[in-house]
């Protein structure tokens, strides 16, 4: 899981383009959309759609995204919980 | 004072509940929906419901050039004589077409010669006689209610007599795709209002208003534009202002701007797309405008989908087809409205009984766009009210400062670079331009949006700074390239699944003059003029219709990208350049009346159908002695791609005229690119200020004597802005 996390932070940098951020500098848990890296809603919905063509995980509307984007755990658990092969 | 009065005396609609003014009217009355599964292109998912046009075009132009022809033959068909002047509102142009071309990787240029917004209009102008004005707007899905608004403005100028106003948009994959990547589009189709609703219809269409100026209405006015007033939520390049407050504001101007109150409106058609965001934030702000009383209100496209910028024109239809037929439209789609927004919209047509006193004679469109743009229409039946007078139009601007961006760095670093090699061109090197901006902003923005910025900040550093800007023009000939070319490009290599959302944002053309009012706050009108080489010039005549009031500070860009791919196959006369350039130029202008830099923009005319074009520009310029008598130089705009035309229109300029003082062909040293024109007003208004001009590609260094520059555009239009130190 901690290896899967890992690979979800450095997705995370390059589909976002966050140039000055290292995969170090994202907590687990700490809060991804609306937190303190400034990522916003069209943040999410590009996120979106890396873990849909990347996992094929699909997260299709804003309550959704809301609770799968809280940290990038809970991103991790919703991918491992729609795809378990993925994850291990 | 003045009171002319603007009529409509011509209607033309089609959308996909139908071809013409009858077909729309029986559609409402018998509440039809148009919206069904896509099938204009294959898609590969279940297709989503949209708003498609049982229509395919067969001429050489694409689907939204063909589209406008068809609504502006019916609004025109009983005029004797071509309009005036020619306002539209378009967001795809001639995407429908270049987005196929690139899927086929086809780079034939002949092929993309409708690609541009402004072409739609040029193409209008050219099938109906137009020698006039021209205008595009590209202000996302307000576009088409501006184009109105700036075409009651121009009425009331006194400039023209007749206006072909509204709007245009075709259905594709761009608008299509990027839609669905916001999880902005309703599976179950539109449902506006609904507590269930989910978001829009992506939709297409083209509505078109004859309007006309009179004291005393004609017989064949169907209805009045009472009003129209315009705002700039500066909040979200894509999501609306959460209480609605930029909403409101646009509502309210267009009260204010009609000389009526809130107690006076009969019916609102909404703006409604059925998105959440959008219902909530609307309903916030109808609230706020009516808080005694909503009149009845309805949201028409659960039944017509989302025509982007057609949807503001095609509502201002709806909204005379109500006042004509005493009905009021259905909000089609609309099952349990949403308590949280408490509204009752109509949920079935009403036809009203008139003797009974049941009248609707005042009505209020919205139109709410990206960017924060909104827009508010107020049509009335004839004669109801009396015009609210309003003051007479000024053409004089005070610049208070100014800022250009070349291929050799910003204003200081091109003024040098000039003085000692005669030229400036090139590509922008963004990085050091944009090292003024604070990197979190700018993260997901690429290069014209950063040049923009970038513009805006430098041109108000410059200034006195005692007048921030409020509203924002900007002139742009292509837009984003980048991002659109990002966008299509990501689109077809995942096979039409995953394309980026930020791109879709970005793509619009109105997105960088969005990030410019966020950046300033500027919460007044919010423009985007695309005319290919005149957009600037165009922008510059937006910004003189609609500003009035002598506090407000004008933000004015113009600014092109060069793109790789896109540049060349686009823009003719940057595929004849051996050397890619790229640009733009800001200034911060007010009406005050202060000492100072002036620039009026005093000409624009389509040339391709007047053969007199050039003595009727002598004549707006007040005739050849005042030409010479006030101006030192000219600097001539002589687009590479129209080269022979424009270079025999200078000639004979100059030879009705005996000018015989400078004439600068300042592509030769900005390079080509459509807002080169924005960089040569800003090193004008530089060279008026110091009384000489150096030596430049080639013409003599020379001493102006006190007297201004004129800046001349050659080649399809002809436009002129003039740049003096005080008035002459």
């Amino acid at each position: 899981m901690n290896d899967f996390i890992a690979q979800l932070k450095k997705k995370i940098i390059k589909t976002l383009e966050l140039e000055d951020i290292t995969p170090d500098d994202l907590g687990d848990d700490d809060r991804l959309i609306g937190g303190e890296l400034g990522l916003d809603s069209i943040d999410a919905l590009e996120l979106v759609m890396m873990i849909e063509s990347d996992y094929g995980v699909k997260i299709d509307n804003k309550e959704l995204g809301e609770k799968v984007f809280s940290s990038v755990r809970a991103l991790a658990d919703y991918i491992k919980k729609s795809k378990p092969e993925i994850a291990n | 004072m003045t009171t002319t009065r603007v009529y409509i005396t011509g209607i033309g609609i089609i959308s996909p509940l139908g071809k013409g003014l009858a077909e729309t009217k029986k559609a409402i009355k018998l509440n039809r929906t148009g919206i069904k599964p896509v099938t204009l292109f294959p898609v590969p998912h279940t297709p989503l419901p949209a708003g498609e046009i049982d229509f395919i075009p067969t001429g050489e132009v694409p689907r939204t050039h063909a589209l406008a022809l068809i609504a502006a033959k019916e609004a025109l068909k009983d005029s004797k004589t071509p309009p005036d002047a020619i306002v539209l509102g378009s967001t795809t142009g001639g995407m429908p077409l270049t987005e196929n071309l690139i899927k086929e990787k086809n780079l034939d240029p002949h092929l993309y010669r409708y690609h541009a917004t402004g072409s739609v209009a040029e193409y209008i102008a050219k099938k109906t006689g137009c020698t006039g004005i021209v205008l595009t707007v590209s202000t996302a899905c307000s576009s088409g209610s501006l184009a109105i608004k700036l075409g009651l403005e121009l009425l009331r100028s006194g400039k023209v007599k007749t206006v072909l106003a509204g709007g245009a948009d075709a259905l594709c994959r761009l608008t299509y795709h990027g839609f669905n990547s916001l999880q902005l589009i309703d599976p179950n189709g539109a449902r506006p209002l609904d507590q269930k609703r989910k978001g829009m219809s992506v939709s297409e269409g083209a509505a078109m208003l004859l309007l006309s100026a009179h004291n005393n209405p004609p017989e064949n006015a169907f209805a009045e534009i009472l009003g129209a007033g315009l705002s700039c939520d500066a909040y979200h390049p894509a999501s609306p202002h959460p209480e609605g407050v930029g909403a409101a504001e646009a509502m309210k101007a267009a009260l204010k701007d009609a000389g009526i109150t809130q107690n006076d409106i009969d019916y609102i058609n909404l703006h409604g797309t059925g998105t959440i965001d959008n219902d909530l934030s609307e309903a916030k702000a109808l609230h706020s405008v009516f808080p005694d009383k909503l009149p009845y209100l309805s949201s028409t496209k659960g039944a017509f989908g989302h025509s982007l910028a057609a949807a503001g024109a095609i509502e201002a239809v709806i909204s005379v087809i109500s006042i004509t037929e005493n009905i009021l439209p259905a909000n089609t789609g609309c099952e349990t409205p949403d308590p949280a927004l408490k509204l009752t919209p109509v949920q079935s047509p009403i036809e009203l009984k008139s003797n009974e006193g049941n009248v609707i004679s005042t009505v209020l469109s919205n139109s709410f766009g990206f960017g924060g743009n909104n827009a508010a229409v107020i049509i009335n039946k004839t004669d109801k009210y009396k015009q609210n007078p309003y003051q007479k139009l000024r053409s004089v601007f005070t610049v208070t400062g100014s800022a250009c961006i070349t291929g050799v760095g910003n204003t200081n670093e091109t003024l040098n670079v000039l003085k000692n090699n005669g030229t400036c061109n090139g590509l922008v090197n963004i990085e050091h331009i944009s090292e003024i901006l604070p990197k979190s902003k700018i993260r997901r923005l690429k290069l014209l949006p950063k040049m923009v910025l970038s513009l805006a900040s430098l041109a108000y550093e410059q200034s006195d700074k005692n007048i921030k800007p409020s509203s924002i023009y900007f002139g742009t000939g292509w837009g984003s390239l980048s991002e659109t070319f990002d966008f299509l490009d990501k689109l077809y290599e995942s096979g039409e699944q995953f394309p980026s959302p930020t791109d879709f944002i970005g793509s619009v053309h109105n997105a960088p003059a969005g990030q410019a009012a966020i950046w300033f706050d500027a919460k007044k009108a919010n423009i985007t003029a695309t005319g290919g080489d005149f957009s600037f010039e165009q922008a510059l005549i937006c910004a003189e219709l609609l500003t009035r009031n002598e506090n407000e500070g004008v933000m004015l860009i113009g600014a092109d990208e060069h793109h790789n791919v896109l540049s060349k196959i686009l823009d003719e006369s940057t595929a004849l350049d051996s050397f890619p350039s790229d640009g733009g130029g800001a200034l911060i202008l007010t009406r005050s009346n202060n000492p100072g830099l002036k620039i009026i923009p005093s000409f624009l005319g389509y040339s391709i159908n007047n053969k007199k074009i050039i003595h009727f520009l002598i004549q707006s310029l007040g005739g050849a002695a005042r030409i010479n008598e006030l101006f030192g130089a000219v600097f001539a705009g002589i687009p590479a791609g129209r080269n022979s035309l424009a270079r025999e229109q200078l000639a004979e300029f100059q030879s009705i005229i005996s000018f015989n003082k400078p004439v600068i062909d300042y592509r030769k040293f900005t390079g080509e690119f459509a807002s080169a024109s924005a960089v040569a007003t800003v090193l004008a208004l530089q060279y008026v200020k110091e009384g000489a001009i150096p030596s430049l590609s080639g013409t003599e260094q020379c001493k102006l004597n006190g007297k201004g520059i004129l800046l001349l555009g050659f080649g399809d239009f002809i436009s002129t802005v003039e740049i003096q130190n005080q008035l002459g």
